[in-house]
């Protein structure tokens, strides 16, 4: 990957968000109620606030993430912009990592504080912060490349369909399994949490954090299982998505 | 060398019904000029149009932007090339500003040399003012104009303009224009498409017809008006029983008026010398670059 691929997703993420966040900055406060509204109903009904904040940190993260994946790059083919830049000379993969990089940055502040919260009442050791952002990263990584999948098959879907599509996904994704509340709710179906990037995200994070006891050998294989679920993706999308129509 | 060069150029859609979109196109536009692509709608100049600036694969032939294969040498094409694609919106976020700086930042430029090129595209199509605007706050004109700035600004060689003034107004449309030829005078290629006769009448060095995904007529305008044997068009209001018309001329008839083609102007006086005694309106002028296409594609009927 050389420099101005590098540089042009910077630029494309910049495209992206910061029009956004210059004239509508109160999208980051939006984007980190959503995640942080669950947290109410956990508290009022008694639930464990620190579980609550790792699926809030998700929940930033993940949903954001594949949702702007799907209806991003619909609605540039929606407006033609997509043209235009097909015609430039940028890598798909700029774009593609732009496009992913860029609610990102709508989202860093959020996650942010979460995280500092999350400190603040000590569910997060500092020792932790780092395997949580790798965590949560990878989670980001994942979410975003299931997203462009969705986007590069469903070509001919309408940006509409796209659009609640990603909506659908992202929540549910987020909302159903283990992510805001612990997976051994789960009792013997523990294991779906490891099939989903967002509760396999989460169930490492609350690892890191002491939240859960997680066998070593499970650590390993849910890192495996979230990295490789970024590389399928990317792999898939490789085979099929085409700057050139055919 | 040519700025655009295609042969034997083939496009067909596949799917259930396989749609030839072009057969056998072989177009040859010149370094510094304005090749204008006239055709109805599905004839295929937006396909022809897409192939050439690398977005779409052809079935067969081949496509040469300034001696590069567009297929094998893509990146080397895009950066010579610039895109208005047809029916192409806006970001109701973006300002004019944000859309040629970012675009301009994208194609590999400093930041110094996007700040001079932003403003010097703005300025020429008469959005400096209201460059910091956002789109939902500008008119269908000035967003046309927003993404127009940007592919000017791109420094681009070749321009692949598709209808950029299609649902502007008269007046917004001949701002473009004096823009396209001001850049046609400074040694850029437009290659541009267009429904609107009158533009490809002012601003085409040469045009081409596309008629079912073939050249049905290419050449300056007077060369494509030559295609057609009749050469001025006859006006007249009125009942055309009135008249007598010779020489089978073809008719082209709207309510109570009807279009009466002749092959010379002698013919044409005379008719129009005749419908003025029998108290009919008559005008005469020379057949109009539209009367040729609307003949060549087979829109007007024998009389």
């Amino acid at each position: 990957m050389n420099f101005k691929v590098v540089k042009d997703a910077f630029i494309i993420a910049a495209l992206k968000s910061l029009p956004d966040l210059k004239r509508n900055p109160s999208m980051m406060i939006l984007i980190g109620l959503i995640s942080a509204f669950p947290l109410f109903f956990i508290i009022v009904f008694g639930g464990q606030v620190s579980n609550g904040l790792v699926g809030a940190m998700i929940a930033t993260i993940s949903f954001i993430g594949l949702a702007a994946a799907i209806q991003d790059i619909s609605f540039d083919r929606y407006v033609k912009i997509r043209e235009m830049i097909v015609a430039m000379p940028v890598h798909p993969v700029a774009y593609a990592m732009g496009v992913a990089m860029a609610p990102f940055f709508i989202s860093a502040p959020g996650l942010v504080l979460f995280i500092c919260i999350a400190i603040a009442i000590g569910a997060l050791p500092l020792l932790s912060i780092g395997w949580t952002v790798v965590a949560l990263i990878l989670c980001w990584a994942a979410g975003s490349s299931i997203g462009f999948i969705i986007s590069t098959y469903l070509r001919k879907a309408s940006v509409y369909t796209l659009n609640n599509m990603g909506t659908i996904l992202g929540l549910g994704l987020v909302f159903l399994p283990p992510v805001y509340y612990p997976e051994e709710m789960l009792g013997g179906y523990r294991w779906i949490s490891m099939v989903f990037p967002t509760s396999n995200a989460a169930g490492l994070i609350r690892f890191y954090a002491g939240l859960t006891k997680i066998p070593a050998e499970t650590v390993l294989l849910r890192w495996l299982i979230l990295a490789a679920t970024v590389v399928v993706s990317v792999i898939i999308l490789s085979f099929k998505a085409r700057w050139r129509e055919d | 060398m040519e700025a655009v060069e295609t042969e034997d150029l083939f496009k067909t859609y596949g799917g259930k019904e396989p749609v030839q979109a072009l057969r056998g196109v072989n177009l040859s536009i010149k370094k510094g000029e304005l090749f204008t692509l006239l055709g109805l709608n599905g004839a295929g100049k937006t396909t022809f149009l897409r192939i050439v600036s690398t977005q779409l694969s052809s079935t067969r032939g081949t496509v040469h932007v300034l001696g590069h294969d567009v297929l094998a040498e893509a990146n080397e094409v895009k950066k010579h090339i610039a895109v208005v694609p047809q029916d192409v919106q806006t970001y109701s976020n973006f300002t004019p500003w944000e859309y040629c700086y970012y675009f301009s930042l994208l194609r590999g430029m400093s930041r110094s040399r996007t700040i001079e090129v932003s403003e010097k595209a703005l300025k020429a199509v008469e959005l400096w003012d209201l460059r910091n605007r956002t789109c939902v706050g500008l008119s269908g004109g000035e967003k046309k104009r927003a993404i127009i700035a940007t592919a000017l600004a791109s420094d681009a060689d070749v321009l692949l303009l598709d209808e950029p003034t299609s649902g502007l107004d008269a007046v917004a449309r001949r701002k473009v224009w004096a823009v396209l030829r001001e850049l046609v005078e400074q040694g850029r290629t437009i290659l541009l498409t267009t429904h609107i006769m009158e533009e490809a009448e002012m601003l085409s060095d040469r045009l081409a017809i596309i008629n079912k995904g073939n050249v049905i007529a290419e050449g300056s305008l007077d060369e494509v008006k030559g295609l057609a044997k009749e050469k001025f068009r006859v006006v007249v209001e009125g009942n055309l029983r009135d008249l007598t018309l010779k020489n089978q001329n073809h008719v082209s008839k709207f309510g109570n008026k009807q279009i009466i083609y002749v092959g010379d102007e002698d013919e044409g006086l005379e008719l129009v010398r005749t419908a003025l005694k029998k108290g009919l309106r008559a005008e005469i002028a020379r057949i109009t670059l539209e009367d040729v296409f609307v003949k060549l594609v087979g829109g007007i009927e024998d009389n």
